[in-house]
């Protein structure tokens, strides 16, 4: 705690800066809202119980996007590493599916599956798939070739190699892609709802842009970064233990 | 133990080469080398002379492109269960005990039984590691980690022990513990060896025979005639400095020699 009193007081005295910059300078609160009028916005929200129903579902659309997009790049990634054939013929496409803009598609997606929330979900799982397979093949390539050979003169199969040596071995490396993976699912659900959402945090930001809210539309950041550093500290706790499993350091 | 003729080879190599690809450099170049049952023979040489590709064609973990290698009556045709390796590095897994590391060669195949546990218990124990059982990797030290490999190699009995090195990186005294380690435990149930050294001291205190190697062909062959067991104090004894010499002269000889024009 001690060693976060910096940063907490950093943080009061931006706040205060900011508020005192909005209350003497005379700017327009449709520019610059003050964050006092900020708190106000959010603790009506919340009060009100108007913003759980948005909240609930960007979270969900995060946590399936960043589900489905995690299992897929693992296994797209073990499916790489193990077999270079498959690699060779599949890796041009994997990289140009992942250099289209993926924000992009999303008119698209609202034509093969609606308005509501699927078209967010694919987009978040297309935009977490990436770290995931990426760091998996780089983490399974990068097993010690000593190693290998030690597996290989125990007689152990692709399999138990698979399992017993290179995922473990690569666990670390995978992780890291994870928490890349939630903040960018983060990115997803809302940017994804921008094109097509009717509730969740995103929209809720386009409904207020409409009405020159500005105020509400800083208030729904802090809620977007809040649930972003929520879920970010999740996977590190989840991260933590597994690695404290797998080495004890 | 040192008799002058020689036995029965229970691991014999007959004219065994190795090349990376067909129109590359021979790395092995047609060896023929025989060990009996129960001797511990060393390959000495600088890097890069082909002794550690010799000891992978032994392993089954290359295979030779002319020449063949035989364990007891068996041609070897991939990586040999009846031999342990023990690499340069420990290789150790790092998220597993010293006692899960030992009974890895086992459960790899099958869950590890009491039985299993007891046996790799015994043998960090006679490695001195007795109290250690349960630490990491990375809890353990350079020597300690070289002994859970040695342990590794040992647990299921091999007739064969194969070992690139594996004392390299430690520092000169944990060396020669070691090396007096490795001795009893092979004692103990008559392994036969193959050790793979740059180490000419090292060398002659193991083996019962020295092979010294220069690109890729074995090209001086010594009896070390030294009684068993081995202990320090014949380390500074004249046979022992006199051998010492012999080889020294003998890699530099070869050296020399290799320093032809390459093909």
């Amino acid at each position: 705690m001690i060693a976060r009193l910096p940063s907490l007081l950093l943080l009061v005295a931006l706040l205060a800066g900011w508020e005192a910059w909005c209350r003497l300078g005379g700017l327009s609160p449709l520019v610059l809202p003050a964050p006092s009028s900020v708190l106000a916005t959010l603790w009506g929200e919340i009060a009100t119980g108007r913003l759980w129903p948005h909240l609930t579902m960007t979270a969900t659309e995060m946590a399936l996007g960043l589900g489905i997009g995690a299992v897929v790049g693992l296994g797209t990634g073990v499916l790489l590493a193990e077999f270079p054939a498959v690699s060779r013929l599949l890796r041009p496409y994997v990289l140009a599916s992942q250099l289209v803009p993926k924000l992009a598609l999303g008119p698209l997606f609202i034509i093969w599956f609606g308005f509501g929330m699927t078209p967010t979900v694919v987009i978040t799982a297309l935009i977490c798939f990436f770290p995931l397979m990426e760091n998996t093949l780089t983490g399974i390539s990068e097993v010690d070739a000593s190693r290998r050979e030690l597996f290989r003169m125990l007689g152990a199969g692709r399999l138990k190699t698979l399992l017993r040596l290179k995922l473990p071995s690569a666990l670390p490396v995978i992780m890291a892609g994870l928490r890349v993976a939630v903040v960018l699912a983060l990115v997803g659900a809302v940017v994804g709802e921008f094109i097509g959402g009717r509730i969740g945090l995103g929209a809720s930001i386009i409904a207020a842009q409409s009405v020159m809210d500005s105020s509400l539309i800083f208030a729904l950041f802090i809620v977007i970064t809040a649930l972003g550093m929520l879920l970010y500290e999740a996977v590190r706790l989840i991260e933590r233990r597994i690695l404290h499993r797998f080495s004890k350091g | 133990m040192s008799t002058e003729q020689p036995k029965s080879g229970f691991v014999t190599i007959e004219r065994a080469s190795y090349r990376y690809d067909a129109a590359g450099p021979t790395v092995v170049d047609a060896i023929d080398w025989t060990i009996p049952r129960g001797e511990i023979h060393c390959l000495l040489g600088r890097s890069g002379c082909g002794k550690t590709t010799l000891l992978k064609l032994a392993a089954g973990l290359l295979m030779p492109s002319e020449g063949a290698i035989r364990i007891g009556d068996e041609a070897l045709a991939g990586p040999s269960p009846r031999a342990g390796f023990v690499f340069q590095a420990p290789t150790l897994l790092d998220w597993l005990s010293a006692l899960d590391n030992v009974l890895l060669p086992v459960s790899l195949k099958r869950r590890p039984t009491i039985a299993d546990k007891d046996a790799a218990l015994d043998l960090l124990e006679r490695v001195g590691l007795a109290d250690f059982a349960m630490r990491r990797p990375a809890e353990l030290s350079g020597g300690q980690q070289s002994r859970v490999a040695v342990a590794r190699a040992l647990i299921g009995n091999p007739d064969l022990l194969l070992l690139d090195e594996p004392f390299a990186a430690l520092d000169a005294l944990t060396r020669e513990e070691l090396q007096d380690d490795l001795l009893r435990l092979c004692a103990l149930n008559g392994t036969t060896a193959l050790f793979v050294t740059h180490d000419i001291g090292e060398a002659v205190y193991l083996a019962d025979t020295v092979a010294v190697m220069a690109a890729g062909r074995v090209t001086h062959v010594r009896r070390i005639e030294l009684a068993r067991p081995r202990h320090r104090d014949m380390r500074y004894a004249p046979g022992f400095i006199a051998a010492c010499r012999a080889l020294r002269d003998a890699m530099d000889g070869a050296a020399t020699a290799s320093r032809r024009p390459a093909a």
